[in-house]
């Protein structure tokens, strides 16, 4: 067991500000899908949610008996593994909505690339540990680029194009704290700009339809725009209170696609309204604010490097994800953390919320 | 130890905060931004998206007679509307629909696959269609009541009411004028439906019902109106006229009683109609007067006392002014007469002469009042101004030419107004053509006042001058227009039409103007016939129309005939009756006239006589030219109910049956009559033969 020294230094407003979203999410889960549901049961999608949420507690419980400085042990292999399940994926996997990202198993599909961003933390972190502070020229990162590049390629091929979006967040969100160069990191995003046009010939059409209606949702309102249009209107219509829990026109008849997962915020700018939807945002302000805090004050450079990759994928996450409901992001189907519906996401969210409290929990004594 | 990589990560660190805090606050910014200054259109985009109108058409008010008879009533028809989104077969709902509505099926497969929330397929249609559509039972496609407008009495009165549009807005007439009070205002059934499509069932299906228009009462007499459509329609017919206008007006109200132009339309199918015959040409139609203005010049003139009645003129046949020669239309002139003969014998050299003496500053100063060069403000559509010179620019032959009412144009309207205010006793009164707004209880809402615009003549003046136009009427132009029993006052006009920079050669517009009873008018009417083949005069053809209106409107008014002025007794034998030919072989025909002291013409080589001008019962001078014809009767092709003949003699038998334009067929012999064929009460067309028995 846990000695009480250890669980006194646990972050308990990190635990409470986890506690508060996910019974947000319960709720909201609740709200979008109680009148469309595949089963009998008008709540089944809270009670699974809920259900993985209570499991992932225990995990974590279970994890903070271990010092997360094992898992620096195990990079290479959870590399491996992570490689292993992308390619399972490739060919046993079965596809939804034109993407082949699921793996089967019994009653659970099991999405690896949402287990992927948190396996290429571990690894990332277990890389940069050693290279802290010696990231000055490109032969001294391109190693990193290609221990990333080859998972990347792999997540991007299924498609997901949201998902390799995330790794590239969490590789620069990394290499920024671990103290490149910032003339090279500056290089690197304008050989990456000027590489656009030559990805832009490798993405799907439907990727590119995503694009050009962010630019402009009024090209195809009733197809690729629709989504950004409806949701647009869903938050717009919520004005400073929200129609209320259950109420909202838009996202309870049908108008609002995905109401559950990936447009779920919109469900809370339209139900709860300003109030609601920014303090939500606060909540994961303060999420985030408790993940740097927790980098800082990280025992050892591994642990820094590991939160600073948590909250790098959890930010992108949040900016990404409210921003498409918003419709100032293109949508790229990025859920919402803690918040979205899908049992793969909060599985790998709270495990990564799990490994900051440990980082947390064995912190220095002495803060500098 | 902090080792130098360890600052950096520490910098980068609390860099890091702040980028993400950034992030988050542009967040709430656009969310802010998103439900505050942009909420009201994406909120009114929420509500469009599922909340669908159909809509409910108000039933439009009625339009009655002065006297609340149905002019035009709203029946209700139904239309049929679809829902696209709710269509679950666009093609299959298509062909059943075109099978039954008569339309093109895939025109209407195209528009119910349109992305719109409401469409119509077809408005107004037969209940029995309906019913029909009703059965199919298609989603989707539904019915709706609306109203459609009918006027009973088509083409009657179809410059006044107008009509209206497939969405029973008002179009012409008073339907346009008058459209805010009829309309109503439209409801609807508001239905609200989900992303998919589907009705929600529990949802607000409001009902938000029409507000019905109000009913409107014009000043029309139904009854006075079908007397001057009768006359218009004779005038047509006998004269071959291109077109004709009778407005006949309550001259101390400023209502009027009947507004015809001929040809006309039926506002039930305006449509089928060439536009030109929508225009009411009674007002937005300015004509040359000519000689019925000077009514005008022979008021401006006494008003500004610059003539006595007996001031001597005399009319050498023509008028130099500025170095162009004015004739008279008497051939010769008139010689030396009275202001008060120069009136009665429409002299244009007295006249000028007049308006010379007159000035232009007090005769604009009098046109202007009277009402001309601006609009009369009637309620009607399309109103003209009528063309005037320029004031500042008027040199003496316009004020020449203008007193015998040339190069000056005046709409029918605006005349008949300005007469009517002589025969008001000098006060004019704005002309009103609806009387009563009431809504559907019958409580008035607006009713309309005689609306005075100003006096213009004093009543002494005007009076003075109803004296003069009586004498018109009495021994001059006017002699047509004498109707026995009643004082009629009035002025003839005959102007040479203006087209291509001068006078057309042949053509012309006859006028009539006037009122009666000359001492107490009580209706006032104009007679424009435009074009007429043949006789041209206003004296010979316009004046009998005043008559026969007359003759018909002064009774329906209840005004009780006077006995003939006792002063003047000669009068009466100046004048003589034209007996009635009709019926008779041209031989007896000419042998009447001949007997009553009438030379004839006879211009058709027939050997009955059909028709005469003038009509029987009319009075002419001694030695007065009596038309004959023979073919078809010139009488209008109108109804004429067959009378009961029984009892009455052989000669008040013919008489009464050549008034009512009947022919006679005699069967037996004696002088009086027992049978008839047809039976009394029949209508028959005028023209048509009827079979009496004699014994």
């Amino acid at each position: 067991m846990l000695s009480r020294r250890l669980l006194k230094k646990l972050d308990f407003m990190l635990i409470t500000v986890t506690l508060l979203l996910i019974a947000t999410s319960l709720v909201i889960i609740g709200s979008a899908t109680h009148i469309n549901n595949p089963s009998e049961d008008r709540y089944w999608y809270v009670e699974r949610q809920g259900l993985f949420a209570l499991a992932n507690f225990l995990l974590i419980f279970v994890m903070l008996h271990f010092d997360y400085k094992a898992l620096s042990k195990y990079a290479n292999i959870l590399y491996g593994i992570n490689l292993f399940m992308l390619l399972a994926v490739m060919f046993v996997g079965t596809s939804a909505l034109g993407a082949q990202r699921w793996i089967q198993i019994g009653p659970i599909s099991l999405q690896p690339s949402e287990f992927s961003k948190i396996i290429m933390i571990i690894c990332l972190a277990h890389m940069l540990d050693k290279r802290t502070g010696r990231l000055n020229t490109i032969k001294d990162v391109l190693p990193i680029f290609i221990y990333v590049g080859v998972p990347f390629l792999l997540v991007l091929k299924q498609p997901d194009l949201g998902t390799s979006l995330v790794f590239m967040a969490i590789l620069f969100g990394m290499l920024f704290v671990a103290g490149i160069n910032m003339r090279l990191l500056m290089g690197i995003f304008a050989a990456g700009i000027a590489f656009m046009p030559i990805f832009w010939h490798f993405l799907k059409d439907y990727q590119k339809m995503r694009l050009l209606v962010f630019i402009n949702p009024n090209v195809d309102p009733l197809g690729s725009g629709y989504h950004i249009i409806q949701s647009k209107i869903a938050i717009g219509s919520g004005l400073l209170f929200g129609k209320g829990l259950f109420g909202g026109t838009q996202s309870q008849l049908n108008f609002l696609p995905e109401n559950h997962t990936d447009f779920i915020f919109a469900v809370i700018g339209e139900e709860l309204g300003f109030v609601g939807a920014s303090l939500v945002l606060m909540l994961y302000l303060i999420l985030l604010y408790r993940g740097i805090k927790i980098a800082g004050a990280a025992r050892d450079n591994f642990g820094t490097l590991l939160a600073a990759g948590i909250v790098s994928m959890l930010a992108f996450h949040v900016l990404v994800n409210v921003g498409m409901t918003a419709g100032i992001m293109p949508v790229t189907g990025i859920p919402l953390p803690l918040m979205s519906y899908g049992v793969s996401a909060l599985t790998t969210n709270l495990v990564s919320l799990g490994i900051l409290l440990n980082i947390y929990m064995r912190r220095q004594k002495i803060l500098f | 130890m902090p080792t130098a990589s360890h600052v950096i990560v520490r910098k980068r660190i609390v860099f890091f905060l702040c980028i993400v805090c950034l992030v988050m606050t542009g967040l709430a910014g656009r969310l802010f931004f998103l439900q505050f200054f942009k909420s009201p259109w994406l909120t009114e985009n929420a509500i469009d998206q599922r909340v669908r109108e159909i809509p409910v058409e108000a039933k439009r008010g009625m339009i009655f007679d002065r006297n609340g008879r149905e002019l035009a009533v709203s029946v209700s028809s139904a239309s049929v509307y679809a829902i696209p989104a709710e269509i679950r077969n666009a093609d299959e709902t298509a062909a059943k629909l075109a099978a039954i509505l008569n339309l093109d099926s895939n025109k209407l497969a195209a528009k119910l696959k349109k992305r719109q929330a409401f469409t119509w397929v077809q408005r107004k249609i037969e209940n029995e269609t309906a019913r029909a559509v009703q059965r199919l039972n298609l989603p989707g496609i539904g019915i709706t009541q609306e109203s459609q407008r009918y006027y009973p009495h088509e083409n009657l009165a179809s410059h006044v009411l107008g009509f209206t549009g497939i969405d029973s807005q008002g179009l012409d007439g008073v339907e346009i004028t008058f459209d805010s009070y009829l309309k109503g205002r439209p409801g609807s059934i508001v239905v609200e439906y989900d992303g998919r499509g589907r009705e929600i069932p529990l949802a607000n299906h409001r009902f938000v019902p029409p507000v019905e228009g109000n009913n409107i009462y014009l000043t029309i007499d139904l009854v006075i109106q079908q007397i001057a459509e009768r006359e218009a329609e004779k005038i047509l017919k006998e004269h071959q006229a291109k077109a004709a206008t009778i407005i006949i007006m309550d001259p101390r109200t400023g209502e009027l009683l009947a507004l015809v132009n001929k040809p006309d339309y039926n506002p039930n199918r305006f449509a089928d109609y060439a536009p030109k015959l929508w225009r009411n040409i009674a007002v937005s139609n300015a004509y040359e007067p000519g000689s019925t203005f000077k009514i005008i010049t022979a008021a401006a003139a006494m008003g500004e006392k610059v003539v006595r009645l007996q001031d001597r003129f005399f009319d050498p046949g023509s008028v130099e002014v500025q170095g162009r020669h004015i004739h008279c239309w008497k051939h010769g002139g008139h010689g030396s007469q009275s202001f008060s003969e120069v009136v009665q014998n429409s002299c244009n050299v007295g006249f000028v002469n007049v308006g010379l003496r007159l000035g232009v500053e007090p005769f604009y100063h009098y046109i202007t009042n009277f009402g001309f060069g601006q609009p009369t403000g009637v309620d009607l559509p399309g109103e003209a101004k009528g063309i005037m010179y320029d004031r500042n620019k008027v040199k003496p032959i316009n004020l020449a030419t203008m007193s015998i009412g040339q190069s000056i144009a005046v709409t029918p309207l605006q005349l008949i107004t300005a007469v009517s205010a002589v025969a008001n006793d000098g006060v004019l009164l704005r002309p009103q053509i609806v009387r009563e707004v009431r809504d559907k209880k019958g409580e008035i809402i607006r009713a309309f006042q005689p609306d005075i615009v100003r006096t213009v003549l004093k009543p002494e003046v005007a009076r003075e001058l109803k004296g003069v136009l009586e004498d018109v009427v009495e021994e001059g132009t006017g002699k047509n227009a004498f109707l026995e029993g009643f004082h009629v006052a009035g002025k003839t006009g005959t102007a040479q039409k203006v087209g291509g920079g001068g006078y057309e050669l042949g053509k012309y517009v006859a006028s009539f103007v006037g009122f009666a009873p000359a001492d107490n008018p009580q209706m006032a009417a104009i007679v424009i016939i435009d074009e007429p083949v043949g006789l041209y005069y206003g004296g010979q053809i316009a004046a009998p129309v005043f008559g026969a209106l007359a003759k018909d409107v002064l009774p329906y008014l209840k005004v009780a005939p006077q006995p003939p002025a006792s002063d003047r007794p000669a009068e009466k034998d100046m004048h003589i009756l034209v007996p009635s030919l009709i019926n008779l072989s041209v031989a007896e025909g000419v042998k009447e006239l001949q007997k009553a002291g009438l030379s004839v013409r006879i211009e058709e080589d027939g050997e009955r006589i059909a028709d005469q001008i003038p009509k029987p019962g009319s009075r002419v001078p001694k030695g007065g030219v009596v038309l004959l014809y023979t073919r078809t009767p010139r009488f209008t092709a109108s109804e004429v109910t067959v009378p009961e003949l029984r009892g009455l003699s052989s000669k008040e038998t013919i008489e009464l049956l050549a008034e009512l334009g009947l022919v006679i067929k005699p069967e037996g012999a004696g002088t009086k009559v027992i049978r008839q064929d047809p039976l009394p009460g029949t209508k028959l067309q005028a023209g048509a033969s009827i079979t009496v028995y004699l014994e």
